[in-house]
């Protein structure tokens, strides 16, 4: 593990010891019948499964941090605790300043509603005011640039669209942490671009980011800090270089074995 | 208690805003949209007082007003139900990417059924004079057993839209449960047609308080002794207690199971 960057300012996300326990039950009774005939035949087909184990970090404000992992470590379940849609099964995670959370495309849009009116619903969703909301609607469509579509029913849209109207509201409501789940890969080149024009300016801006991706060039140009999550374990945290060089070891094991 | 007042408030323009958005997707993609508030329990009198003022005769004077005056609330009840015990497994989607109080979709179920009970009055209020029924100046009143019908399906609302999450047979029982509760509370007669000797088993319903409130004030002119507004009250303040306690106690859960 290499060595941490030195904190600079307080600390903003606090994860403390945390573990997030699912119960993976091969055949949930979903109705009562079943649930009787299990209750009866004494069965109970489930076992826990940690998705997140004994995570502990902090993150400084103003620090952008890439979490990486393969399919199914974890990274989005902790994502999740951050932003408050999990309560840790134990341990604790302490947040402080609004969090705008993208953990997936357009959560919270309404296929039926129109654009404009799904900006307004996703920033009540995220805490904001109606005034506050309107204040940057605007603001929002010029950043969105998806044209006349913003009248239009979300379901008439393209994910690409979708994915450009869903990341200008988290960012036009100014959080102080800001929360990308995989969302920029949907964009075009163009819109790309402008997503991480806005995250420069959200660091310089001194805002903490947390950011989940596949795309290891992103993580080298946009963070200062990686964090390796490995069957829900956190195994690297650090530099991203080096946190990378770690991954990729990971990836392929067969290399590593054959030293 | 205390959570639910403060988280309420707090989150009100969302409450609003949900509630809007299920009205609008309701009637979105119907010509006469919003309208059918309005068109719906007045096509719904118009059969009612055909139907009971020709066909079937009782000796119940103006009957159709007599039914409607507990239809509308009781239809809000039972619509308010099926709609909020699905609050929560409908909303899956938001409440596995979006850090909520949960406790905002059960509100917006029940606030988007109030606005469409209020739509349903005025086209009862249009139809009392075109009766030639007396037009009561108890009508005043209403907002009481409002408030109190409010309260009672709220707690309803909470409590299966909690269980259904756990159990998707609640929806199902619901709707049995609904249809026989309809009939064991007095809406298509009343209470007197009971023989006195039952009519206390018919006093253990937790919602007939509030029902007679309605009827009183919209049919007899009459406004309800004051013991019947404390038992509507009472019933409601248990619903909610017992109800909002369920929610709260699962809610965290909720996410791992819609």
């Amino acid at each position: 593990m290499s060595e941490l960057r030195v904190a600079s300012g307080s600390t903003v996300i606090r994860v403390i010891n945390v573990t997030q326990r699912f119960r993976v039950i091969q055949e949930r009774p979903d109705t009562l019948r079943e649930l009787f005939s299990k209750l009866l035949r004494h069965q109970s087909s489930f076992h826990d499964f940690e998705a997140v184990k004994n995570a502990s970090f902090d993150v400084p404000t103003g620090q952008a941090v890439a979490i990486i992992g393969r399919n199914g470590s974890g990274k989005s379940t902790l994502l999740k605790l951050i932003a408050g849609v999990y309560q840790p099964s134990s341990g604790r995670v302490e947040v402080k300043g609004s969090i705008a959370p993208l953990i997936e495309l357009g959560a919270g849009f309404h296929s039926e509603l129109t654009g404009r009116e799904n900006i307004l619903l996703n920033g009540l969703l995220m805490g904001y005011s109606k005034r506050d909301m309107h204040e940057r609607e605007q603001a929002i469509i010029d950043f969105a640039d998806i044209g006349e579509f913003i009248d239009s029913p979300v379901k008439q849209y393209s994910s690409g669209m979708y994915a450009r109207l869903a990341f200008a509201v988290a960012t036009e409501v100014d959080p102080q942490i800001l929360v990308v789940d995989e969302i920029l890969g949907v964009g075009d080149m163009g819109f790309r671009e402008k997503c991480f024009d806005r995250i420069r300016n959200f660091r310089e801006a001194g805002k903490t980011i947390l950011l989940v991706t596949h795309a290891m060039s992103d993580v080298e140009k946009h963070c200062e800090r990686a964090i390796l999550i490995d069957h829900g374990s956190i195994i690297a945290d650090g530099v991203p270089r080096e946190v990378i060089a770690t991954y990729t070891n990971l990836m392929s094991p067969e290399v590593v074995g054959a030293h | 208690m205390t959570q639910l007042i403060r988280d309420s408030y707090r989150y009100r323009e969302l409450i609003w805003a949900l509630a809007l958005k299920e009205l609008k997707v309701r009637y979105k993609r119907s010509v006469l949209g919003f309208m059918w508030a309005l068109l719906n329990p007045a096509f719904m009198m118009l059969v009612l007082t055909l139907v009971f003022s020709t066909i079937m005769r009782f000796n119940i004077p103006h009957y159709a007003i007599f039914l409607l005056s507990v239809l509308l609330p009781w239809t809000f009840f039972s619509q308010s139900l099926s709609y909020g015990s699905e609050a929560i497994v409908s909303n899956g989607d938001l409440i596995k990417k979006v850090a909520v109080p949960k406790l905002v979709f059960p509100m917006a179920a029940l606030v988007s059924n109030i606005i469409n009970l209020l739509l349903s009055l005025i086209p009862l209020a249009l139809l009392v004079p075109l009766m030639r029924h007396p037009f009561y100046w108890t009508w005043l009143y209403l907002p009481v057993p409002l408030l109190a019908l409010a309260i009672f399906t709220l707690g309803a609302i909470f409590f299966f839209a909690a269980a259904n999450v756990f159990y998707r047979d609640v929806s199902h029982i619901l709707q049995v449960l609904l249809s026989a509760w309809f009939y064991i509370t007095p809406i298509i007669y009343p209470l007197d047609a009971i023989p006195a000797k039952y009519q206390w088993i018919f006093k253990l319903n937790p919602i007939i308080y509030v029902i007679n409130g309605f009827r009183l004030s919209v049919y007899y002119g009459q406004l309800p002794k004051a013991p019947s507004i404390i038992a509507s009250f009472v019933c409601a303040f248990i619903s909610l207690l017992i109800g909002f306690a369920l929610f709260k106690k699962y809610q965290n859960s909720f996410v791992f199971y819609v």
